[in-house]
């Protein structure tokens, strides 16, 4: 390698490095240690014990990580779905040259950027049984004669919160999809008219093929926030009742900070990692490979 | 190309290493100032009080810095947390319930008990029966006791005269038929607090323990427990217990008492100031205080732990001392509305007709509370308190919601108890 290419590699990795500190810092470096913690007992103070695979063997034994588990898959199945579905009519509808489209736009995108936080509570008052909006509705409209306490029922406390993330999700799949819309060439749209194609037949043999960079960029989001959601489970339920709607997320904050079981916490999310890193590949397989990329043929 | 890659990386690691080295060294005596740091559990409305506590310290000892950190209840235990693994945990931690023996137990807090054994007479000034429960673990104590409250029964005296009742229940067959009574319309006759074990007189009362004397075993899967499950479960169905006590925590709970829709509210102290102040029907003299039958009573303490990497146990040592003393006591007892355990300062309050006079709920609710604190309950000792209590609680409020037999909700709390006691 010539003298000039070694000096401007070098100015490249140079310019790199406080980024790529950075990274290391506060994303390689907490992976490794947690991949560690996860083999160890650590009680805060001291050393840290080296405890072999025992952390896993209590998750495997404990019927409540299952049921997290069990409830996490629920909460992706029963969510981004359905969220997908709904912003991809929404995406189509607000992507036509409509009066008003920008209004439509932001109006669906305006729940995204609040803080989750205080969509929790905001939701939370909606859902409440004595006061909230919702029970009002279905009480004056004699769908119910009581109240429902969506969040304190075993059977809709999970559906309630599943509703309320993908209230506020929405926005963000119609951001990704009519991106993504835009990139479909007009010509192909054209092409199928002359050739008499109707609009169904538009959206299954041009729309819906060349979506798919999108549609998979969305179910990888989607699986992401259904594994990762914290704060809204957090403030709407705190996992409750029972263990209803306790996620594996959830878990792991509840037996790292209130049981103080570092080392098991660390093995949770271990096994959450994987199990992500699994649905990716899978997904990515299903899709084509090339995480849904789609080729064009001269 | 490849070389000035690996070159870049392990002089990151190198800046790392070296960045931990400086940061992350503790241990080290520091010269100069002594400085010790308060961290209180959710206590801004009493800022004034610690801003004294914390000049008059600091007066009387030169070159004693004290700062002062205030969390609120859901982050103060991930706060301290984090402190610790940081290396730069507090040196005085005001804790809550029973969250201390994990700690205690992880070699967290600072034994006390010599400090106790030195100075008698500051062990002398706490109630026995509230130090005993505030402090020991293990035979150890580990907790200066700040403010003490524990459950009793409050009532809306209002809703007893409208029913034809002019007493308070006082024994559990009168509780539920009282409740019944009451109930009417959207009124329940009942509602508890759930958290910390606050519900378990409902147990207690029919002869239910939690743990085996030894702590090594759940004793809670009894005949008398399962009928008490059901019946708890058949009152909620029906609305005579309000179904608030078993899905809210503190602000859902006072807030249907403070707003006429239970009758009776079994909490603990801090609860009444909670309720009153949304209420539009509860004053002075229209709110009855009352033990719970059997007069059983769970605690919910507030104390003083000294962390056991503090660099400075003397200096800390004596600023518990002080801020615990009979003055500030007092003023504890008097502005937060609770007992402080300390004897001196409760009794005097007690006896002081002036306090009885400005405050006559408050006083009432301290004679109830010190009357009942012989008989304590819902006190397991065991470091692994916080999973018990999960663990039973989940599966209880399964069994409530008739999600499952009473029988087969007790049956996965005994397996879940007994599989986290021995994995101590």
């Amino acid at each position: 390698m010539s003298k000039v290419n070694r000096g401007r590699g070098l100015l490249i990795v140079l310019f790199l490095a406080p980024s790529l500190l950075i990274f290391a810092i506060y994303r390689i470096i907490p992976i490794l240690w947690n991949l560690i913690l996860s083999f160890q007992r650590w009680k805060l103070i001291g050393i840290p014990k080296f405890v072999g695979f025992s952390n896993y063997q209590s998750l495997i034994q404990d019927p409540v990580f299952w049921e997290s588990f069990k409830n996490t898959l629920y909460y992706f199945f029963g969510g981004t779905p359905i969220a997908i579905g709904v912003a991809l009519v929404l995406s189509l509808l607000v992507n036509k040259p409509l009066k008003g489209r920008n209004i439509y736009r932001a109006l669906i995108f305006l729940p995204y950027p609040i803080t989750p936080v205080a969509i929790a509570i905001i939701w939370k008052w909606l859902y409440d049984e004595k006061v909230g909006l919702i029970n009002f509705i279905l009480k004056s409209l004699g769908i119910t004669r009581e109240g429902i306490g969506f969040l304190s029922s075993f059977t809709w406390a999970l559906p309630a919160v599943i509703f309320t993330t993908v209230w506020q999700s929405l926005g963000y799949y119609v951001i990704l999809l009519l991106a993504g819309l835009q990139t479909i060439p007009e010509e192909l749209y054209e092409a199928a008219e002359i050739d008499g194609a109707s609009g169904m037949r538009k959206l299954q043999w041009i729309t819906l093929p060349l979506l798919k960079p999108s549609l998979f960029l969305c179910f990888i989001v989607g699986i992401i926030n259904s594994f990762t959601t914290f704060d809204v489970i957090y403030v709407m339920t705190n996992g409750g009742p029972g263990n209803a709607t306790e996620i594996l997320v959830t878990y792991i904050y509840k037996k790292a900070f209130t049981f103080n079981e570092i080392g098991p916490a660390a093995a949770m999310t271990v096994i959450l990692f994987l199990f992500l890193l699994l649905i990716t590949m899978v997904s990515n397989k299903i899709s084509g490979g090339e995480a849904g990329g789609v080729h064009y043929y001269e | 190309m490849k070389k000035n890659i690996r070159f870049v990386f392990l002089l990151m690691i190198l800046l790392v290493v070296g960045f931990s080295l400086l940061w992350g060294g503790g241990g080290k005596e520091s010269a100069g100032p002594k400085s010790i740091t308060l961290l209180t559990w959710n206590l801004p409305h009493y800022s004034d009080t610690i801003n004294q506590w914390i000049k008059e310290y600091q007066d009387a000892n030169k070159g004693v810095t004290v700062s002062w950190v205030d969390k609120k209840g859901t982050e103060l235990p991930t706060y301290f947390q984090t402190q610790l693994a940081a290396g730069t945990p507090p040196d005085v931690i005001d804790i809550q319930g029973a969250l201390w023996y994990q700690y205690a137990a992880d070699g967290i807090l600072l034994d006390l008990t010599p400090y106790f054994q030195k100075e008698p007479e500051i062990k002398n000034r706490f109630e026995k029966n509230i130090l005993e429960a505030a402090s020991n673990f293990g035979g150890k104590y580990y907790m200066v006791p700040f403010y003490t409250p524990s459950t009793v029964l409050f009532y809306n005296k209002i809703l007893f005269k409208e029913a034809g009742l002019s007493e308070p229940p006082k024994t559990m067959d009168e509780l539920i038929s009282y409740a019944k009574k009451l109930t009417k319309g959207t009124v329940s006759g009942f509602l508890t607090l759930n958290f910390d074990w606050l519900y378990w007189p409902l147990f207690r009362a029919n002869g239910v323990e939690i743990l085996t004397p030894d702590g090594k075993k759940a004793a809670f899967n009894t005949p008398a427990a399962v009928q008490t499950l059901k019946t708890l479960a058949e009152l909620t169905a029906l609305g005579v217990i309000s179904k608030v006590s078993w899905t809210g925590r503190w602000a859902e709970p006072n807030g249907e008492f403070g707003a006429g829709n239970a009758s009776m509210l079994h909490a603990h102290l801090p609860a009444l100031r909670a309720f009153q102040s949304q209420s539009k029907w509860a004053n002075d003299q229209t709110i009855g205080v009352a033990p719970f039958p059997g007069k059983w009573s769970v605690p919910n303490y507030h104390g003083f732990c000294i962390v056991s990497k503090t660099k400075h146990p003397d200096v800390a040592w004596g600023f518990v001392k002080m801020i615990t003393n009979d003055k500030w006591a007092t003023t504890t007892a008097t502005v937060l509305g609770t007992l402080s355990g300390n004897s001196n300062a409760d009794n005097s309050l007690i006896k002081d007709p002036n306090f009885s006079k400005n405050h006559p709920v408050v006083a009432e609710s301290f004679k109830v509370a010190l009357s009942v604190s012989g008989n304590l309950t819902g006190i397991t000792r065991s470091a692994k308190d916080a999973q018990i209590k999960d663990a039973v609680y989940s599966n209880i409020q399964k069994a409530l919601f008739g999600q499952m037999s009473a029988e087969q909700a007790l049956a996965e709390a005994e397996k879940a108890v007994n599989r986290i006691l021995a994995a101590q």
